[in-house]
């Protein structure tokens, strides 16, 4: 009968020269491994694919793949390969997304760190990053000590800052919708940023505020809110909800017949919440950060085709923008400081103009000197039920420059320290 | 002030009404296989999905009709493979694989539906206030309370004067005796399965006319319905009602005082009752 080969004894010494086989191939490797200009220059993203924002890092990750794959056409990085590394942070857990970040960065050893929708994931992912020392681009988490009281000199921001979107926003409002204004605001970071960015610029244009409540992120019902929303009788109930809360959010207040009482309208507003509600409840007044539908601005449509191309057929949104303006920084970063260092790319973008094929914008983008935070235009207009094209939901009235709306560095908080 | 805090009691009597339905339904399931069925949640997105698919087919109406079987056929083709072999096992096992299939199901619908909320409409008639004074009693939302009146009592009715559903109350009571007394226990267990899940999927379909249609929409509702069962008691279809009611009412009123509790007062609730009185309030003493 044959032995058992579960059952044969292994000897002490066979497990010992296992062991320090193994110690030696980990110090040895090194040396073994394929010359640096064969490895690939590693993008890692730590995004949300699952939970509330998961239909807005899918069309990040779509334009980070768009970039990726023109920049691999071009001869990748300093003549290197690109890859890119795709983690799901969650959509609220701020632990996970920075559990992988430190996994791209430790385990991966990613040159660039990309993240994240949530701006509180992105606040916790760059403290990771800056203890690291990687360059790290945050495509679309708005809130605004980010690129302010909490800047680092290796985090940079692609999209706005809350305070820009609602200084963007507060003129027209009053103007057209009246001053006494109600909050309805998630419970988070980006939520009380943007409130209070809002009603700052109002303050200061002779708008008030006549009450709120904060909701919880992922607020299903919303009616008790409404309720308490119209008893306050504003002129605006000013809804600063995204995502899947925003589509539930306007869809009841629609439903309530709000939308013939009052002006419901907001600051930041993006195309997969108008999609995501039925017609009767795509109204009101926002800010868009990017729209797809910029017949005079060079680039725009040669990139609407190729995302359409990549998505079934939907085109892009500001978040596939921020995606592929995001992953376009790490490569050009990279191109004007002629390395990989981390705080040489970082200086090289300072105060950086984005070329007009990435900006996708009439005046341009350029992130800012000593707080590198991107300033592009902005776009204020009204949701429409229907357009030319069945996502043309937003009709543009106004593009604002992002200068006028930004402050000035020392308005934001950011005192910037380089590492010595 | 005192208007607000009415407003808000009418008002968390309909949303309760929303959570007995999915509780009803776990409720059912959990009576009599004691399966703590986390993918209810999934079924009841299911659901809602298969609606969205069928609308330009049958309408509306045809998609209330049907979606909600279609779910209750999934149902049961879930139990009959996966979830009947963990019977008689320790109920941690049927607690760990629905909270995977609960998994499966929101990836899943993510999959084949995508990531992105879908516009999901109901007839325009449905959609307008009653009275511009109660303007948030919609004709939707009484409609969503006549639904789930009509099934409330349909499922009583089933329960008190059918076969399956006497054998369904005795079998919550005694198994075992039902067994032995020549009832198959399987096929009743299935059938009971289906139900829950019937109205797991009619939650569904109701609930996405006002909602976004989004793969999260299960796990977002599916708490609450866990609490109503805890606070109303359990083993208790009537207590099962009542806890929807009370926790409708309360997260409603705590909007008028403290907002940002207004998720986590249901949670107080719950551990109140199980502090003071664990069976829930009409639940049996000595069950689970």
């Amino acid at each position: 009968m044959s032995k058992d080969p579960i059952s044969v004894p292994v000897k002490r010494r066979t497990i010992l020269k296992a062991g320090l086989a193994l110690g030696a191939m980990q110090v040895a490797s090194p040396f073994v491994t394929k010359s640096l200009a064969d490895e690939p220059v590693k993008i890692g993203l730590d995004n949300p694919a699952t939970g509330t924002y998961a239909a807005l890092g899918k069309n990040e990750l779509i334009g980070c793949q768009l970039a990726l794959e023109q920049i691999n056409a071009k001869g990748g990085i300093l003549g290197r390969k690109v890859e890119l590394l795709v983690e799901d942070s969650t959509s609220g857990d701020a632990g996970t997304a920075v559990e992988k970040a430190r996994k791209l960065i430790d385990r991966d050893q990613v040159n660039f760190l990309l993240g994240n929708i949530n701006s509180a994931l992105a606040a916790a992912m760059a403290n990771v990053s800056y203890e690291k020392g990687v360059f790290h681009v945050v495509p679309g988490g708005h809130t605004d000590p980010i690129t302010g009281a909490n800047c680092h000199w290796n985090v940079f921001r692609v999209c706005n800052t809350t305070q820009m979107e609602a200084n963007a926003v507060a003129g027209t409002l009053i103007k057209t919708a009246g001053k006494k204004w109600y909050y309805l605001t998630p419970d988070y970071a980006f939520g009380h940023t943007l409130q209070a960015g809002l009603e700052k610029a109002a303050a200061a244009l002779g708008g008030t505020k006549v009450g709120g409540d904060l909701t919880p992120l992922g607020t299903t019902d919303f009616s008790s809110y409404l309720i308490k929303a119209q008893a306050a009788n504003p002129d605006v109930i000013i809804f600063l909800q995204a995502g899947d809360d925003a589509v539930n959010a306007l869809k009841q207040a629609v439903q309530f017949g709000l939308d013939k009482k009052f002006h419901l309208a907001g600051a930041q507003q993006e195309l997969e919440v108008l999609i995501g509600l039925p017609p009767e409840a795509r109204i009101g007044t926002w800010v868009f950060e990017w729209y797809w539908k910029q017949p005079n601005v060079a680039h725009v449509n040669d990139f609407v085709a190729d995302i359409r191309k990549r998505s079934g057929g939907h085109v892009p949104t500001a978040r596939t923008w921020f995606g592929y303006a995001a992953t376009h920084t790490c490569a050009l970063a990279a191109a004007a400081a002629k390395s990989l260092d981390a705080v040489k790319m970082a200086k090289a973008m300072q105060g950086f103009k984005l070329p007009p094929e990435v900006a996708l914008m009439p005046d341009g983008a350029f992130y800012r000197a000593a707080q590198n935070q991107l300033i592009p235009d902005l776009y204020v207009g009204n949701a429409q039920a229907k357009g030319s094209d069945p996502e043309d939901l937003f009709n543009v009235t106004d593009v604002v420059k992002g200068i006028t709306t930004a402050g000035t560095v020392e308005d934001t908080g950011c005192k910037m320290t380089w590492p010595a | 002030m005192t208007q607000v805090v009415l407003f808000n009691i009418f008002n968390g009597l309909i949303v309760g009404a929303f959570y007995a339905l999915m509780a009803l339904g776990l409720s059912l399931i959990l009576n009599l296989s004691g399966v703590i069925n986390f993918a209810h949640g999934g079924f009841l997105a299911i659901g809602g999905y298969v609606a969205y698919t069928l609308i330009p087919y049958v309408g509306f109406w045809g998609a209330l009709v049907l979606a909600p079987v279609l779910t209750a056929i999934l149902g049961v083709l879930v139990e009959r493979v996966l979830i009947r072999r963990l019977y008689g096992r320790d109920p941690l096992y049927s607690l760990l694989l629905t909270f995977g299939l609960a998994f499966i199901f929101e990836d899943g619908t993510r999959f084949i539906w995508g990531a992105q909320s879908l516009p999901f409409q109901v007839p325009g008639w449905l959609m307008a206030p009653l009275s511009s004074d109660y303007f948030f009693l919609t004709g939707y939302r009484l409609f969503m309370v006549l639904i789930v009146a009509i099934a409330v009592i349909g499922l009583f009715l089933i329960l008190s004067y059918t076969k399956l559903g006497v054998r369904i109350r005795a079998g919550t009571l005694d198994l075992e005796t039902v067994s032995v007394l020549g009832v198959n226990v399987r096929i009743l267990r299935n059938m009971n399965f289906g139900m829950g899940v019937y109205l797991a999927g009619l939650a569904g379909v109701l609930a996405v006319g006002q909602l976004g249609l989004q793969p999260t929409i299960g796990s977002s509702l599916i708490m609450p319905s866990f609490v109503a069962i805890i606070v109303g008691g359990l083993g208790s279809l009537p207590g099962t009602l009542l806890g929807g009611f009370l926790i409708g009412v309360a997260s409603g009123v705590t909007t008028v005082f403290f907002p940002s509790a207004t998720e986590a007062v249901i949670y107080v609730m719950m551990a109140a009752v199980l502090m003071v009185r664990p069976r829930g309030l009409l639940g049996e003493e000595g069950r689970f």
